[in-house]
């Protein structure tokens, strides 16, 4: 059970990342828009105080980037 | 002598010219020191406390002033380092023992007792290192946090990797978490307590008091246009050791009930399995509208061993007033099924293995709106002493939970680049 859901879940990822990956390059000199703050793929830092009291009153927590869990006596 | 000159002038634009050659640009992977200042206020009540059993109020107020300090060390070398202290009040951690105030003990009034308050304080440590034709990123991170009860240490490691003219990055991250418990547990279940006649429970203490974390982190980032960029994570989390919350009473239907005042004495401590495997898989992607408006979104599907499924979608506007005001509304909507083991105040059976009244794991849903300002000076023309104010961000969310539960959070930051 456990072992199909890391199975699925990898798969699903690769397929992801494979049909993203068949995109155009977008050269450095193009990347004006992409460089902006907004688009950062991470979140901003002040939203680390909302992930951390979410991780407390919710049960879901990781897959954002930053700690998938452990370190508080949280959920 | 003509002729010795010409060879002379030729030799020495060779060598330059070969010197040149071996000279490769490297831009700094951090120009300079930035130093942030980060400050939140948080607020939350609600009347599900899971100290008192899934009864009682959960107002509580926390203070968490934060430095983060990303120090380069060299062209290719950043050290980051993190210091914060959460300062806070908790109305039902004052119920662990609801006997040392002055008022009568009450799962809906706060005891003024040593429990009503404590300190969480964390400390971490990042390094990473990027290679000279900036696509490949190694590092190591390590974390002590430390409150009452509770304390952790955390380390780990991430490589990161960019293909396809850095249109595509790769990161893989493990880390472990070795925490241990101190725990308290409610006041009535201490052996010197003095309580009524005939109150008798099958409550002993936990044996094994360390919780170990686990975790690989899968992230794949990919520009699909010149507006348009996603990433895909994956984490795959163990858990082992004392998973329940030593501090979280349980009520039995099927025993007898004691009270003093008008407070239920405790039938038991909660009882979580001790191994807890979580797979939470997570998208972002963000699209620049225009120049004036840009949609960042992520949505995330989570599941664990303990029967909890929970989808988490998030959506954020930042919009561009001016070339220094940018002002982003948020909405994030949450919902998870209940674990296997929840059920509410004075309903589980003490025949059952596990139990909890906590309803931060019941079914529930949640809305949380928001609106974050951000102020930006790119030639950092406000100084404090060396330190030039780059960046201020203010945030304001709030959050209701379909059982009652309502949190505010007020957020801060101040990012000032060494000069």
């Amino acid at each position: 059970m456990k072992l199909n859901k890391i199975k699925a879940s990898f798969l699903l990822v690769m397929i992801l990342a494979f049909l993203m990956n068949s995109c155009v390059v977008v050269k450095e000199y193009e990347k004006v828009y992409l460089n902006d703050t907004d688009m950062k793929l991470t979140a901003n830092k002040i939203n680390k105080f909302e992930t951390n009291f979410q991780v407390y009153r919710e049960a879901a927590s990781g897959a954002n980037g930053g700690k998938a869990g452990g370190g508080c006596g949280c959920n | 002598m003509n002729k010795f000159l010409v060879i002379l002038l030729f030799t020495t634009s060779f060598f330059a010219q070969e010197k040149q050659t071996d000279t490769i640009f490297k831009k700094r992977v951090l120009e300079k020191t930035e130093v942030d200042f980060l400050m939140s206020y948080y607020t939350q009540d609600g009347d599900h406390a899971a100290v008192t059993g899934g009864i009682g109020t959960e107002k509580l107020t926390d203070i968490t002033p934060t430095f983060i300090v990303a120090l380069p060390l060299n062209d290719d070398e950043v050290l980051t380092a993190e210091v914060g202290i959460s300062a806070y009040s908790s109305a039902s951690s004052s119920n662990i023992d609801p006997f040392d105030g002055n008022q009568p003990a009450s799962p809906w009034i706060e005891s003024s007792g040593a429990s009503a308050k404590d300190t969480w304080v964390n400390g971490s440590f990042d390094y990473s290192h990027t290679s000279d034709d900036r696509n490949t990123i190694l590092g190591a991170n390590l974390s002590v946090a430390s409150e009452y009860d509770y304390f952790s240490i955390g380390f780990g490691g991430h490589l990161s990797k960019l293909f396809n003219e850095k249109n595509t990055e790769l990161t893989v991250k493990a880390n472990a978490y070795i925490d241990a418990w101190n725990p308290q547990y409610p006041a009535e279940l201490s052996s010197g307590f003095n309580a009524p006649l005939g109150y008798t429970t099958n409550y002993k203490e936990f044996d094994k008091l360390g919780r170990n974390t686990y975790s690989l982190s899968l992230s794949f980032s990919q520009i699909l246009t010149k507006k348009i960029q996603a990433s895909l994570f994956l984490d795959v989390v163990h858990q082992n050791g004392l998973l329940s919350t030593p501090h979280q009473r349980m009520y039995f239907a099927d025993t007898p009930d004691f009270y003093i005042d008008s407070f239920h004495l405790a039938d038991d401590v909660e009882r979580l399995p001790e191994t807890r495997f979580k797979l939470p898989i997570g998208a972002r992607m963000n699209y620049f509208i225009n120049e004036y408006v840009t949609l960042r979104s992520y949505y995330r599907l989570y599941t664990d061993n303990w029967g909890i499924t929970a989808h988490t979608a998030d959506v954020e506007l930042p919009i561009k007033l001016t070339r220094s005001f940018t002002v982003s509304p948020t909405y994030r909507y949450y919902i998870q099924s209940a674990a296997d083991y929840f059920s509410g105040y004075n309903t589980h059976l003490s025949t059952n293995e596990f139990y909890t009244s906590d309803y931060d794991l019941s079914k529930f849903n949640s809305n949380q709106y928001g609106i974050g300002l951000r102020y930006t000076d790119i030639f950092t023309k406000f100084k404090i002493f060396k330190l030039g104010l780059k960046t201020i961000d203010l945030k304001y969310s709030n959050y209701t939970r379909s059982d009652g539960l309502k949190a505010s959070i007020v957020s801060g930051g101040f990012k000032f680049i060494l000069d």
